[in-house]
């Protein structure tokens, strides 16, 4: 559905993309995942039309983003990272402008509205103005007024920033409901656990260039990262006689052993029955899974949130 | 607290936004308001253009043009008869002093002089100036030489120069004598000068009229700079990039925000004549077709020009700064703050590149000067439609520049 091939946009002297290709599938949930200033915004704008990119290709449902602008526009939905809704009007005005501007009739636009509302949980405040909301209720009306038009893909730039939990989880079920549902999702973000709970795959992004994609297993295994499997035991574990029970990569530091594992479910039996065998008395066990921050960590050098 | 000060002092030096402000605005705006009030800073002295028309074409009469050229405040400017009251119809000048033929006969036999003075009395200051200036020129002159020769022969000792002038004065323009030794003289028998408006100006209108389009325009300019800046607000607020990731084209957006402006402005002008009218009895009520074409006119052109503003900006607060001072100084220049025939003709001349000037000069040709609808009223309504328009065009180059640069 999305094909992106070798893209690159700079703006002066500062290349913020530098050559990224993706491609994603009808009713995938793509994730690009990269700290501020990766270039995940940029790469957004592009396939919003919003500017073209300076080299490379991108063309959504075939149509190519240069050239068919208006076409593409017409089944984008786009929820921008700042709360793009004008504060003094009400919710309700606000969707009703918004969902004008793609020429919906007004009979379909009040329903779908209505059911919008409904839907992000703010159908009794929609008579209330934008600026007498809490961060969260204005996200939730950011996301709801860009799918007034029902859009067939949905962009969705850092859509979660400065949300209460509440709101959090109500936008994440929003997300996976419309995902289900058939939308094909772009989903831009900085935090690790909404990448792995929204996004059949994940592009990492940093400094203009995609670094790895893919399953989040299929990052872990390109990344080399393991889940370890803790142990606290009751007294010092002998590291070698573990390493030759267990055939793994094990640490022992004072009563606490930490093995490595490719498939925790399977060895955490092994361990628990080796560290039995050898005396030790078991006080706590632990897994601790391999996941984005290690992929991420392990692929830039510095953590997510530097 | 030493301290303190050298960081407020730095805190300052570093905000070039308040440093421009507190030192290069005032200085800007210093320099405009003295320029247009003052006389640039020289000897010069603001000079009052005169239209002469001598149709006795004779020594005396052209004697007595040097005497009145050679007044400080005057600039004599020779001119036929149809010619001056064609350029005083139009606004643009103020006056002409006609010499009919005979005037020379008329000194030598001391006859009343054939004078006139013909004037815009839309221009009460200047046309006022140039009356009080006048007599003195003609008395201390050629004229003033031979009639009191020729009239007062031996009882010119008895007066002094003060009152030789407020005889004179008299004698030109119908003032009340004031010294009991003129009372003999009957001189307004030989010279009055026929004092004329050759406008059907609204007597006591004028500054009323000035007031009311002077201010409506200037804050016409900065209200609808304010709105031009909502594009802005819409950039810094994301709106603006939501507006272009829907099916809306650029230029869509900026049309829509342009015939905002425009109906507000018709509201807003609307709105200060009608309260003009009802407070302060502004006559309107025969002039609503001429009045409303330039409202529209004045509305596209300040429209224009608020768009134009606020996509030069990069920011509020850029525009604010910029918005202040270029509103002020074409208020300045354009009559906004204080009439134009007030300023050195060279201002006047400059006073033509804002859009205050055309618009009050509008005003004043429907309200003041009572013209009709006719190519002298048109030309201005043209000309604030056309600046309306070139401005809305550069406003496009600079949307695409300025603020579509949204990275």
């Amino acid at each position: 559905m999305i094909e992106v091939k070798n893209i690159q946009k700079s703006y002066g002297e500062i290349k913020a993309v530098k050559g990224i290709s993706f491609s994603i599938h009808t009713g995938e949930c793509y994730g690009l995942l990269g700290p501020n200033g990766a270039g995940k915004s940029t790469t957004i704008n592009m396939l919003s039309t919003l500017f073209p990119p300076d080299t490379g290709e991108i063309t959504i449902n075939g149509l190519n983003v240069k050239t068919s602008i208006e076409e593409i526009k017409k089944i984008l939905g786009v929820v921008p990272q700042e709360i793009a809704l004008y504060s003094n009007f009400t919710a309700w005005e606000n969707m009703m402008f918004w969902g004008g501007l793609h020429s919906i009739n007004k009979t379909d636009l009040t329903k779908k509205a209505e059911e919008l509302l409904q839907l992000v949980g703010l159908s009794d405040r929609k008579d209330e103005k934008i600026k007498g909301y809490s961060g969260g209720m204005k996200r939730r009306i950011n996301l709801a007024c860009a799918l007034l038009h029902t859009p067939k893909i949905l962009l969705l730039d850092e859509p979660t920033v400065g949300v209460d939990p509440q709101s959090r989880n109500m936008i994440f079920e929003l997300i996976e409901q419309l995902n289900k549902d058939g939308l094909t999702i772009i989903y831009t973000t900085h935090y690790m656990e909404e990448a792995e709970r929204l996004c059949d795959r994940i592009g990492i992004i940093d400094s203009g260039v995609i670094l790895a994609q893919g399953t989040l297993d299929e990052l872990k295994r390109h990344s080399e990262i393991k889940d370890v499997i803790v142990v606290e035991c009751s007294q010092t574990p002998d590291e070698a006689y573990l390493i030759s029970k267990l055939n793994l990569n094990v640490k022992v530091t004072d009563h606490t052993v930490y093995i490595e594992s490719n498939d925790s479910k399977k060895d955490l039996t092994r361990c628990v029955i080796g560290c039995s065998e050898a005396g030790y008395e078991i006080h706590h066990i632990d897994i601790q899974k391999a996941n984005l921050e290690n992929v991420f960590l392990k692929l830039t050098g510095k953590q997510l949130r530097d | 607290m030493l301290k303190i000060l050298r960081k407020e002092i730095k805190a300052f030096l570093k905000d070039r936004r308040a440093v421009m402000l507190t030192f290069l605005m005032p200085t800007i705006l210093i320099t405009v308001f003295a320029l247009a009030f003052g006389s640039g800073g020289g000897d010069d002295v603001h000079k009052i253009a005169l239209l002469v028309c001598d149709q006795d074409k004779s020594e005396i009469t052209k004697s007595t043009i040097n005497d009145i050229d050679s007044v400080k405040m005057i600039e004599v400017i020779p001119c036929a008869y149809d010619t001056a009251i064609d350029l005083i119809k139009k606004g643009k000048r103020t006056s002409v002093l006609i010499f009919r033929k005979g005037f020379s006969d008329s000194v030598k036999n001391l006859h009343p002089l054939p004078l006139d003075f013909k004037y815009d009395a839309a221009r009460v200051q200047e046309t006022g100036i140039l009356q009080s200036i006048l007599p003195k020129a003609l008395f201390s002159g050629t004229v003033g030489k031979l009639i009191t020769k020729e009239y007062f022969g031996e009882k010119l000792n008895m007066l002094d120069s003060a009152t030789r002038y407020k005889v004179f004065a008299a004698l030109a323009f119908g003032g009340a004598l004031s010294d009991n030794n003129g009372k003999d003289i009957s001189p307004e028998k030989i010279m009055r000068v026929n004092s004329t408006s050759i406008i059907a100006a609204q007597v006591g209108n004028i500054g009323l009229v000035q007031a009311v389009a002077g201010t409506a325009v200037m804050m016409l300019l900065f209200s609808l700079t304010g709105m031009g800046g909502g594009l802005l607000d819409e950039k810094e607020q994301g709106t603006l990039k939501r507006l272009l990731y829907s099916p809306v084209h650029p230029s869509q957006i900026l049309l829509g925000k342009m015939a905002a402006s425009i109906i507000v402005a018709i509201f807003q002008l609307s709105i200060m004549f009608i309260f003009a009218s009802l407070v302060f009895h502004l006559h309107i009520a025969d002039k609503i077709l001429p009045l409303t074409i330039l409202i529209f006119a004045t509305a596209v052109a300040c429209s224009g020009f608020g768009v134009f503003l606020a996509t030069l900006a990069r920011s509020r607060s850029q525009l604010q700064g910029m918005s202040t001072l270029i509103i002020l100084s074409m208020s300045v220049i354009g009559g906004s703050m204080v009439p134009i025939f007030l300023m050195p003709q060279w201002m006047q001349n400059v006073s033509v590149v804002s859009i205050n000037y055309w618009s009050i000069q509008g005003f004043y040709d429907i309200l003041w000067r009572q013209l009709p609808i006719g190519p002298l009223f048109l030309t201005k309504v043209g000309i604030l439609l056309a600046i309306g328009i070139t401005l809305t065009l550069i406003a496009f180059r600079f949307f695409r520049k300025n603020v579509m640069a949204l990275e």
